[in-house]
């Protein structure tokens, strides 16, 4: 939908930039322009330089962040250097990745309000254009509700309603589909096309191609190691970047590494199900509320058992973390009981189901906190008392797995983001325990990443169970032998990937949405017999 | 992300005025407060707590736990002072021993001694009776302003803007700050962490709270470094900005800072003239015949 004889309104030319206490340029001799109505599509793994990109252009870079600056940022033919955020902000709308980190006020239209409020208008204009962009993101029933009681989904429409109410030309948006369930996601992409169908200009960095592609981007960019690589049409784009660095449409990928050698064939080593043995974690007739509140699970049964790789899926808010908390004893049922080894949560503390259950938080911020890598890594096996020989080899075999050697040394809480993450899994995994929880694991890494140590995971021999909370229905696809769907605290299914994911009812009340590799696996299923990733069924059947 | 106390409207004497006309009687019952230490002075600021507790409409159940933390702190701060008898030395000279108990043992060759005198136990009410009317005054206003109200009153005691919205996010930090601390309680608890089992001595004691407090520190830095970010990038701070919450004074407020004014001048003026020291009953001293 470019308007060929429109002038940009965003042109970025030969932009470079160094953080001032780093030797590399974050990013180099970067050139492109947007006009108004298109959508520009930036892809890369992290660490390419996309989110230091997006701060030259809403201006955090060089106000907030100093460092060495070379190259133009030009708004509506406008160098931005002599402009001050004020000025640029009124251009150039940001969504963040989390709406969690950008939104500050304490109720939906007071966020809203925010930015009309500090550029001092009158209050009747403010009202008038807060209203009008939360009527426009379909949100004005949230009006008076408190942020931080709102879903995901939510807090991203409120997030970009405070931003839209700028009346920006440009709007930046990084990740915008990270943390939302594929249900949101798809709306949020739908407001999307809408916006550049009205006229604005929209850049949106994502490591999803996949999910991308649907809005039909006119342009797409692909970034790495600071520089473009590609920069075309975006159905080009899939075409031209390795299908194993970023997430493609899973048709695209069959065609593609058909003419690759054949992907080995990952054999998860704990798939050998001891069928008559003793359930690892059992559920029995489950309930839990917190303090003050409604019930959050009802009267939840079921069991894990040896073998099993599970993945737990659901819409935001559908009770998944707290199902999985009372499997540690972090959160003690209500009624009914939680049995971990046989023996009940209520008798057991955390410490000492920890050695059968290892937990990894979503978040690693909230857990980091070492001088060292493998300091970090070494504090769980110590305090369950493992010896110091076996701590070493735990520790190592946790750097290997999830990609962290060299680092070992670096405090953690200087890492990316995506590699904190790394580590707040290899904490968990040198522990050793039976069970390996994961909650959101791939949240905030590239694809690329998650998919190794994916693999690398499920090739351990030393787990008896692992279970997995996740929005990706690929990954459930990938590497699950069951699946749990949860929804308003019940279990809505439970089985076998191929028996829950090929019903679409499911699926659609628990704001899911079936992916291009569930279709094509359920496509191939009569052949095939079971679930795999796209490389393989290229192969199929000459790699089995 | 900040979260919010659990502020609810209710029927309650606070909840009818204006928020800024409270907080301004709020600050004139501190400082008058302070002024006293004669427990019959005292009692009328215990009084004024009292009822301003009692009309609150806060359930039992939805704050006990900052009761319990007051009390506990309020009664082991008192038992300190009564005790150790120091605390008190600026406001009594003489002391009149009602009775003395002696331990039955020695340390050391010295013989735990407890003094009980009638200016300690006093002295140690009196304590109990202006920390308790403080701390509850203070611990009801986060149950009772409405959080999305926390800026435009300090912005009306004459804050400018940048202070005013500081203030607003110091107040939500404090609940967010529990809420960080809770959750990484429960991270570092998943990796076999266990708190009771702390031993050792000081330093190695706080060296392996490590595990919490840089978690919750680090996360603090970074959690205020996103908010900068996000209202740099919404244009704060570049102008006078319009505060969209309108408030109002109404009759009832002005009398609640006209009361305030006059007690914090009626307490300004009496400390002046040596009114309200610490008062001993002369009844008690003849009691132990002094």
């Amino acid at each position: 939908m470019a308007m060929v004889d429109q002038a940009p309104l965003l042109q970025v030319e030969n932009l470079s930039f160094r953080y001032r206490d780093r030797p590399d340029y974050a990013i180099r001799e970067i050139t492109f322009n947007i006009k108004p109505g298109e959508v520009l599509l930036l892809a890369g793994p992290s660490g390419c330089g996309k989110t230091t990109l997006a701060r030259c252009i809403n201006g955090l870079i060089p106000r907030s962040y100093k460092g060495e600056m070379s190259g133009r940022v030009l708004l509506r033919g406008q160098d931005t250097a002599g402009m001050s955020l004020a000025q640029i902000s009124q251009n150039v709308g940001t969504v963040l990745q989390d709406p969690e980190r950008q939104i500050l006020g304490t109720k939906v239209i007071n966020e809203v309000a925010f930015g009309l409020e500090n550029l001092g208008l009158p209050r009747e204009e403010i009202l008038a254009r807060a209203d009008a962009a939360m009527e426009h993101l379909g949100i004005s029933g949230l009006h008076d509700r408190d942020t931080f009681n709102l879903s995901g989904g939510e807090k991203q429409k409120v997030a970009l309603a405070g931003v839209l109410a700028m009346e920006p030309g440009l709007l930046l948006l990084d990740e915008p589909l990270a943390s939302l369930d594929p249900a949101s996601g798809l709306e949020a992409l739908a407001l999307i096309r809408n916006l550049a169908d009205d006229g604005m200009a929209i850049l949106i960095i994502e490591h999803r191609v996949e999910d991308v592609l649907k809005v039909s981007p006119d342009w797409g960019l692909f970034m790495m190691g600071g520089e473009i690589q590609y920069d075309g049409s975006a159905a080009g784009l899939a075409e031209a970047v390795d299908y194993r660095e970023v997430k493609l449409p899973a048709q695209i990928v069959l065609e593609r590494a058909a003419v690759d050698p054949s992907p080995v064939r990952l054999e998860p080593l704990l798939g050998k199900a001891k069928a008559d043995s003793e359930p690892l974690v059992q559920f029995d007739h489950v309930s839990f509320s917190y303090e003050q509140g409604s019930e959050v699970l009802h009267d939840i049964s079921l069991a894990i058992n040896p073998g099993d790789v599970i993945a737990i899926l659901g819409p935001n808010g559908a009770g998944k973390t707290t199902l999985v908390k009372q499997a540690i004893g972090l959160l003690k049922p209500k009624s009914g009981e939680v049995l971990v080894g046989g023996r009940d949560t209520h008798d057991l503390s955390v410490a000492e189901i920890a050695s059968t259950l290892g937990y990894v938080f979503q978040s690693p911020s909230h857990m980091l906190f070492a001088p060292s890598v493998s300091a970090e890594l070494a504090f769980g096996p110590n305090n369950l008392g493992h010896p110091p020989e076996e701590i070493k080899k735990e520790v190592q075999e946790a750097i290997d797995i999830m990609n962290l050697s060299g680092m070992e040394e670096d405090p953690p809480l200087a890492l990316s983001f995506g590699q904190q993450k790394r580590v707040s899994i290899g904490a968990v995994l040198a522990m050793r325990s039976k069970i390996l929880v994961m909650d959101e694991p791939t949240a905030g890494q590239d694809y690329k990443n998650y998919m190794d140590f994916m693999d690398s995971i499920l090739l351990l021999p030393s787990f008896d169970a692992i279970l997995f909370i996740t929005h990706d229905i690929d990954l459930a696809v990938v590497y699950a032998n069951r699946v749990i769907v949860i929804d308003h605290g019940r279990v809505v299914g439970d089985g076998r990937p191929q028996d829950v994911l090929s019903d679409y009812e499911i699926l659609e009340s628990s704001r899911l949405v079936p992916t291009s590799l569930l279709d094509v696996n359920l496509e191939m299923f009569d052949r095939t017999q079971c679930f795999m990733r796209a490389e393989a069924l290229a192969h199929f059947p000459s790699n089995i | 992300m900040l979260v919010s106390w659990r502020y609810r409207e209710r029927k309650s004497l606070i909840q009818a005025f204006d928020p800024s006309a409270w907080i301004i009687f709020y600050a004139c019952f501190i400082v008058s407060t302070m002024f006293f230490w004669d427990l019959r002075v005292l009692f009328f600021f215990l009084a004024i707590a009292l009822v301003v507790i009692f009309t609150s409409g806060i359930k039992w159940r939805e704050m006990y736990r900052a009761w319990l933390f007051i009390c506990g702190f309020v009664v082991f701060f008192s038992l300190l002072t009564f005790l150790t008898g120091r605390g008190g030395m600026e406001v009594y000279e003489q002391e009149h021993t009602i009775t003395t108990l002696r331990a039955p043992f020695t340390l050391f060759k010295w013989q735990p001694t407890l003094d009980i005198t009638v200016e300690r136990a006093l002295f140690a009410l009196s304590q109990l009776v202006r920390v308790f009317s403080l701390a509850s005054m203070t611990i009801l206003i986060p149950y009772s302003i409405n959080p999305a109200h926390y800026g435009i009153t300090f912005h009306r005691l004459g804050l400018p803007d940048k202070i005013a919205y500081a203030m607003d996010l110091t107040m939500r930090f404090i609940p967010t700050f529990g809420r960080d601390f809770r959750l990484t309680m429960d991270a570092q608890r998943a990796r076999g962490y266990e708190i009771e089992k702390l031993s050792g001595g000081i330093i190695s004691q706080v060296r392996k709270l490590a595990p919490l407090i840089v978690p919750v520190t680090i996360h603090a830095i970074a959690g205020s470094e996103d908010i900068i970010d996000a209202m740099d990038l919404r244009g704060f701070g570049i102008g006078r900005r319009t505060w969209l919450v309108q408030l109002q004074y109404r009759m009832r407020d002005y009398v609640l800072m006209g009361l305030a004014a006059l007690i914090l001048i009626g307490s300004v003026i009496a400390s002046m003239f040596g009114f309200g020291k610490f008062w001993v009953p002369e009844f008690l001293l003849h009691m132990v015949g002094g």
